[in-house]
């Protein structure tokens, strides 16, 4: 299946800087072309909307916060189809992020809608190990989806 | 006897950016008003010593929402230092992708941002047109508010097709742009914009383009809304009922002083007119009152920023960003700076817009009633009727003129300094930049929010939105949103940060510290 991996945040932005830390790390792993598509994702927002009207699956790479406990493991996979159900998302700002990016997808879009969606999410501080674990979670679940890399 | 609240937060959700405003309240109105930003940025300490063309992909990512006004004013510094003029098609194509960036943004800011206020049942709750703003408004449910998401993303497509990447284009380069995009691609930005006329003209104004365009004053604009249904039911129809129901014009005045830098260079052999070679008018206004724009009399004072202190308000070529958080607590507030014009506070934006650029309505307006939260998003409602028709010829031109030049030779930026001046959608964005040795040893950015949203500066003189929030009546202080209609109107914007996915565990909720 076609498959897209966006790496969301801001990479200026310590706290934020998560997802294009990763993106870097991705082009470095150089993903088979024609296999999966690498989008630098930065602060778009609602922009990334013709991203997800492309059918196939697609994976989210994201800071997160408030998914895990301190010692527990920093790296988290979320389901997209759960995220657009969270009823805080679904308020538009010019930061609008992933949670309302999904909700509002199956109202305007006109392509065809994604067959899956995840959210690979980093949870705090990171080093390049977990960097490198997100980048390959990333290419694992945009390869054979949620459940198969569960 | 007076009653004094101290201290009282607004809360400002759907602000873009790290925005603390708190106000003083007297007697039921606003009498003080603090704005800060609480985000140092940096992006001008950041741009030192990077080649001189960093510019262009960097700056682009102070914003996600005005990515390509920052690319516009940063290509422009180095236009300006290379020595270079853009070819017709050059100008064509960056005009044609910055105004589908400033239209898109001018209709979200206006049904997303602005109007799903007005579906604040607590607020409203005695609102007559209460439910029609629900149906209308409510998120991600609201008929507009769909059909806003849906036809702005459609508009973007253009952009993508001019620049030939999406997102973060970076097609504008000194001498011109990178794409020459061939008579079908052109053909297809002219489908997506006329697609977007009519849209824009059905549901936004509820005439066509040249209908609007003969409404030159107050009176002009009341007989309009009484003209049909058409008119009431559109989406500019409903904010004139809903602003009069809710004395819209009563609010926010400012400090009636505007600027604009003008925008979108004008080709040279194109059907479009202007001023002085530009779409749009560069100026300074008091009141109605429209005087030339001196680049030279343009500020930074830094009296009540976290900044080094000890420094007169210094322009842009001049100044400097030195983070310094401590000191004076108390009277330094913000990590915004406080431009200034001649060292007077302006506002910025779409109104300042149409009144420097002389529009009978907002002329008439502005002297009758002086600048509102109304005056303020009626400019922001219309300006896409201004722009669409100009963008309907530049790609007539451009299929007419494709095989003609996109882009002129520079083969190195030389030293020196340039300044890149254009509208971004929420108002004056600058960027002032110097080159030493094929390196930056100078940028300082200037953005509209900077103007809008500044903080004191050392003669005391408030920011323009704090200026706009003094009288503001505060019914309900847990539900402040006369004091949210007035902020917003400005569309503030600060420093693009932080969206971070949040969790509450079982709830689950998108916390968004978005900061520009």
């Amino acid at each position: 299946m076609k498959a897209t991996i966006i790496c969301i945040g801001n990479r200026f932005v310590p706290a934020d800087a998560a997802g294009p830390t990763v993106y870097d790390r991705l082009r470095e792993l150089a993903l088979p072309t024609g296999e999966i598509d690498l989008v630098d994702g930065g602060l778009q927002g609602l922009n990334l909307l013709p991203l997800l009207e492309r059918g196939g699956r697609v994976v989210f790479v994201d800071a997160v916060s408030g998914f895990v406990d301190n010692d527990a493991d920093r790296l988290v996979l979320l389901d997209g189809a759960e995220i657009s159900t969270w009823p805080e998302q679904h308020r538009f700002d010019h930061g609008a992020g992933i949670g309302y990016l999904l909700a509002v997808l199956p109202q305007v879009c006109d392509g065809e809608m994604p067959r899956e969606i995840a959210v690979v999410g980093i949870e705090g501080t990171y080093d390049a190990q977990l960097i490198e674990r997100a980048a390959r979670l990333s290419i694992e679940v945009a390869r054979h989806g949620l459940q198969g890399s569960r | 006897m007076s009653i004094v609240t101290r201290g009282v937060n607004i809360p400002l959700n759907r602000a873009e950016g790290d925005l603390e405003v708190r106000v003083e309240i007297e007697d039921g109105v606003v009498a003080e008003a603090w704005s800060a930003g609480t985000m140092y940025r940096g992006f001008e300490a950041m741009m030192r010593g990077r080649g001189a063309l960093d510019g262009l992909v960097v700056t682009p990512r102070v914003c996600g929402i005005c990515s390509l006004t920052h690319l516009s004013a940063a290509v422009a510094a180095l236009d300006a230092i290379a020595g270079v003029e853009p070819p017709d098609n050059a100008w064509r194509l960056r005009n044609l992708a910055l105004m589908m960036e400033t239209i898109q943004s001018d209709v979200r800011q206006s049904i997303l941002m602005f109007m799903v206020d007005f579906a604040n049942r607590q607020a409203y709750h005695d609102l007559p047109l209460l439910e029609d703003a629900c149906e209308r408004y409510s998120p991600l449910a609201g008929r507009a508010a769909i059909e806003v998401v849906r036809e702005t993303k459609r508009l973007l497509q253009g952009v993508a097709i001019i620049g030939g990447q999406w997102p973060h284009t970076s097609f504008m380069v000194p001498g011109g742009v990178t794409s020459m995009p061939d008579v079908s691609k052109i053909l297809q930005c002219r489908i997506i914009i006329e697609r977007f006329i009519a849209w824009y003209e059905r549901t936004i104004l509820g005439c066509s383009l040249e209908r609007w365009q003969q409404v030159g004053s107050v009176t002009d604009l009341e007989n309009w809304l009484e003209e049909n249904d058409a008119h009431q039911d559109s989406e500019l129809g409903f904010f004139l009922r809903i602003a009069r129901q809710s004395d819209l014009h009563l609010l926010g005045r400012g400090p009636n002083r505007f600027l604009s830098y003008g925008n979108l260079v004008l080709p040279e052999d194109t059907t479009v007119g202007g001023f002085d070679g530009k779409v749009s008018r560069a100026g300074w206004a008091e009141g109605a009152e429209v005087f030339p724009l001196d680049a030279g009399k343009i500020t930074e004072d830094t009296s009540h920023s976290w900044f080094a202190p000890g420094k007169p308000p210094l322009h842009p070529f001049d100044g400097e960003t030195k983070p310094y958080a401590s000191g004076h607590s108390g009277q330094v507030y913000s990590w915004v700076k406080a431009p200034r014009y001649d060292g007077q506070v302006a506002e910025t934006g779409p109104l300042a817009e149409m009144i420097i650029d002389g529009r009978p309505l907002f002329k008439d307006l502005i002297e009758r009633q002086g600048p509102s939260v109304f005056a303020r998003q009626l400019a922001r409602f219309v300006r896409p009727a201004a722009l669409l028709p100009p963008m309907r010829v530049w790609a007539d031109e451009l299929r007419q003129h494709c095989m003609d030049l996109f882009y002129r030779s520079v083969k190195m930026i030389p030293d020196g300094e340039g300044v890149g001046m254009v509208e971004a959608a929420r108002g004056a964005l600058g960027h002032w930049v110097k080159v030493r040795d094929e390196k930056i040893s100078h940028y300082q950015i200037i953005t509209p929010t900077a103007w809008n949203g500044s903080p004191r500066d050392s003669e005391g003189r408030r920011g323009a939105w704090e200026e706009a929030l003094i009288g503001t009546p505060i019914a309900d202080q847990a539900n402040p949103v006369a004091a949210g209609h007035v902020v917003r109107s400005f569309d503030p914007c600060l420093v693009c940060a932080v969206h971070c996915l949040q969790s509450g565990r079982r709830t689950g909720r998108m916390k968004i510290d978005s900061n520009r």
